[in-house]
């Protein structure tokens, strides 16, 4: 299969408009509510190609991680 | 002293007492005209008696070193002229009126507003009174000057220092041997170019692919904001900012012509085949990774995140992460064309 054009930048700013939308909800909400943003997520993952949805994701887990280790601090698993 | 005249104005209640003293005895009424003379312009004055003290020398002899058991209870006036000349200020004295016998006095009606008349005042005074030393803006300019002293002392130390610092790191990349390949790749419009086509011009290099996410069009843009920034200011050469892929099978040359439009007007997208951007990569030693595809063949590659800054000699002099920010660039940027001005004057 053809790998689709590289997004430009009208469409990179508009996923990362969405990303950026989806990740307020969340922070405005707490985990157990995750499922409210439903409709963030669904435009954000029409709006970006599934890589970047994926690298997102990824990167939204580690930078939650980040703050974690930071405020909590660092508990090693043993 | 020769034939000087000691002239004391002590004031002792309302009136006013003239000391004289004279190594050679002097007419009265000469004394008294030079008296009017200088001491009418102060205060005023009725002459009541007339009356010069002692005999000539009295005065200079006490005042160069007072004799034991001077009758001081008897002359009051004396004990004022002693502390006067032995560095104290003039004072109104309780013994008063001195006798007339004594000393010249001259009544006063009311208290003298200058008790000590000005030509004498030295004398009156005493040596007790130090010359005032330096004036208060004599020791504020020393004072400036010795500060300003130590601290250009202090900057020029430290630009020696930071031209010596700027020479090891110059030797350090040398060293290092970053570029020193020569690389053959396709820009975005389809013409061939080598590193030797930029030579002679200051070069920022990043290394990506056009299906980044976010890294590539941030840094890409902190470049295009750091480039015009520099073209802005006189007296700076212009920089040249090229795009290098690290995803060489989907960044063709149309692909880069797409992308690079986005950014500054300068910016030149090169792209190659897999071989020849390998040879480009691990000439400045950039690491890159293909990820794992997906269903629609799409993936992410890992790699480097630098701006490299090239200098004229084909020389890599710096290289910038994304911690820096546009501003640190700018100023670093610009000391390293400015050392590299000086040392090589065109």
């Amino acid at each position: 299969m053809e790998a689709s054009n590289a997004p430009n930048a009208l469409q990179r700013r508009a996923c990362w408009a969405a990303r950026d939308e989806l990740w307020r909800c969340l922070d405005e909400k707490s985990d157990d509510d995750a499922a409210l943003c439903d409709a963030f997520r669904k435009v954000f993952e029409a709006k970006c190609p599934a890589q970047w949805v994926k690298y997102f994701n990824k990167r939204r887990d580690f930078l939650k991680f980040k703050e974690k280790i930071n405020s909590d601090g660092f508990e090693p698993s043993s | 002293m020769s034939n000087s005249t000691l002239v004391f104005l002590k004031s002792c209640e309302t009136r006013l007492y003239v000391i004289i003293s004279q190594r050679t005895c002097v007419d009265p009424q000469t004394v008294k005209k030079m008296l009017m003379l200088q001491v009418s312009r102060c205060i005023n004055f009725d002459f009541r008696h007339t009356m010069i003290h002692g005999a000539p020398g009295t005065l200079l002899g006490f005042a160069s070193g007072a004799r034991p058991g001077l009758p001081f209870r008897r002359c009051p006036w004396l004990l004022g002229v002693r502390k006067a000349l032995c560095s104290q200020p003039a004072s109104t004295y309780r013994r008063c009126p001195p006798s007339s016998r004594e000393l010249l006095h001259l009544g006063l009606k009311q208290p003298a507003p200058c008790l000590i008349h000005p030509s004498y005042r030295t004398f009156s005074q005493g040596p007790k009174n130090p010359t005032p030393g330096y004036t208060l803006r004599t020791r504020l300019v020393v004072t400036l000057l010795f500060g300003g002293g130590i601290l250009a002392t202090w900057w020029y130390v430290y630009a020696e220092k930071q031209q010596k610092m700027q020479m090891q790191r110059m030797e350090q990349l040398k060293k290092v041997a970053l570029g020193h390949g020569c690389f053959s790749l396709l820009d975005h419009t389809g013409q061939r170019r080598t590193k030797a086509d930029f030579l002679g011009r200051w070069v920022l290099m990043y290394f990506g692919f056009t299906h980044c996410p976010d890294i590539c069009p941030d840094e890409l843009e902190k470049l295009t904001n750091v480039v015009k920034a520099l073209d802005e200011e006189a007296g700076l050469p212009s920089v040249q900012p090229l795009f290098i892929t690290v995803d060489p099978e989907r960044d063709d040359v149309a692909a880069m012509a797409r992308y690079v439009k986005d950014f500054h007007p300068r910016l030149v997208g090169l792209t190659g085949t897999p071989e020849e951007v390998r040879e480009a990569s691990q000439d400045y030693r950039v690491y890159y990774s293909k990820g794992p595809k997906d269903e629609d063949n799409d993936y992410i590659v890992d790699h480097t995140i630098l701006i490299y800054l090239i200098n004229p000699d084909g020389l890599f002099l710096d290289y910038y992460n994304r911690t820096v920010s546009d501003m640190q660039m700018l100023q670093s940027i610009r000391n390293h064309m400015k050392a590299y001005m000086k040392m090589s004057p065109k």
